[in-house]
């Protein structure tokens, strides 16, 4: 199934072009969306630990929860992507 | 002795690729390959419940017996004696288990009760993610030596099956209702889920906070599992170009970013998600056993 991901699925069908944008397109675009997330708590993360750095102990609980939390977008993209990959 | 270590898992990274390798020349390299659970041993059915041996179930037993001797060997200390390394590094665990799981969620009441269930969560599933990257010779392929088929060293995690996290997934599922229900009754519990807000945003607020409950289920097992799932499928993708597109000098690409990959996995995707889990399970337990509203 994920062997024609490596060279161009559009040489063999049409279809199979198709779900290979969607497959794309699910990571692609949950990825961005995790990029900027991501990129958002460290960024406050270092603000916060450079104003007040006696707090960092209880920051870095906060900070990992919602890295965890907003990395998992990227991989509900990813797995609907692989559904339309696999099933449609 | 670190470089050596370096090497060592360098080797060991190629040794799945070179088993496809040895196979079949016909069939084609194909990831996904690796999540096709085949039967060991009879087949056990009781009813409609496959009860049969493959390899996500081996590799869960291991992960059990590993965290019960993560618990013997560094938790049961002899009291009296100096502290040495090992009593420090399972005092280290428990302290992770109380401060930044336990008391981030469950209120004070319920620490008694429900610390054991979010440090053995922990614990259990930092345990599976880690002896996912370990290579053993627990796959399905044989390598033929001398007649006698050999599994060949793979890296696999039963937690990037979904059943697995599913199945845990729905223990802290339940566990939350039951302990809700106990806590403040059956009728104060489910008007506990509704805000407050106008009486006119009911009939669209109520679907919206019953199917959030059951998205609670789908997002906890979907981020295990997913998690696991991508890391597994990097790896072996990088080191699989280099034999789909046939070409040796790929491998001066291919290896160090499998590496890298690697590394990152092993050294934060692991421990943040078996924290997250267990951390999640106790926010959920938390919040049905005292509501806000």
């Amino acid at each position: 199934m994920l062997s024609s991901f490596f060279f161009l699925a559009a040489a063999e069908d049409g279809a199979d072009a198709g779900k290979a944008i969607a497959l794309a397109l699910g990571i692609g675009l949950g990825s961005l969306g995790a990029g900027i997330g991501i990129g958002n708590i460290f960024g406050s993360m270092i603000q916060a630990v450079a104003r007040q750095p006696e707090l960092r102990g209880e920051l870095t609980g906060i900070q990992w929860l919602g890295f965890a939390l907003t990395e998992a977008v990227v991989f509900y993209g990813l797995i609907g992507g692989l559904l339309a990959y696999v099933l449609v | 002795m670190r470089r050596a270590l370096a090497i060592v898992t360098l080797l060991a990274l190629t040794l799945p690729s070179f088993a496809l390798a040895s196979g079949d020349e016909e069939t084609k390299f194909d990831p996904s390959e690796e999540w096709n659970l085949h039967t060991w041993g009879p087949e056990l059915k009781i009813g409609p419940i496959d009860m049969s041996i493959n390899k996500a179930v081996a590799y869960l037993m291991l992960g059990t017996v590993c965290s019960i001797l993560i618990g013997i060997v560094l938790m049961r200390v002899k009291p009296g004696r100096g502290p040495n390394r090992r009593q420090a590094l399972g005092e280290t665990i428990y302290e992770v288990a109380q401060v930044q799981v336990a008391e981030q969620g469950l209120p004070t009441k319920a620490i008694g009760r429900w610390f054991p269930y979010v440090a053995t969560l922990m614990v259990f599933i930092w345990t599976i993610n880690i002896l996912g990257f370990i290579p053993l010779p627990l796959s399905d392929e044989r390598w033929h030596v001398g007649g006698i088929g050999i599994p060949t060293f793979a890296i696999f995690a039963a937690t990037s099956t979904l059943s697995v996290t599913l199945a845990l997934a729905l223990m802290t599922w339940v566990f939350t209702h039951i302990e809700g229900i106990r806590e403040n009754g059956t009728w104060a519990y489910f008007k506990s889920w509704i805000p407050d807000v106008p009486k006119a945003m009911l009939p669209l607020i109520i679907p919206l906070e019953i199917l959030g409950q059951f998205m609670r289920l789908i997002s906890l097992s979907i981020r295990l599992y997913a998690n696991m799932l991508a890391g597994h499928m990097l790896i072996l993708t990088f080191i699989g170009l280099i034999f789909v597109l046939e070409n040796v000098f790929l491998a001066v690409i291919a290896v160090p970013a499998a590496t890298a990959f690697y590394l990152f996995e092993v050294v934060i995707v692991v421990s943040i998600q078996a924290y997250i889990f267990a951390a999640l399970s106790a926010i959920y337990i938390g919040s049905a056993i005292e509501p806000e509203h």
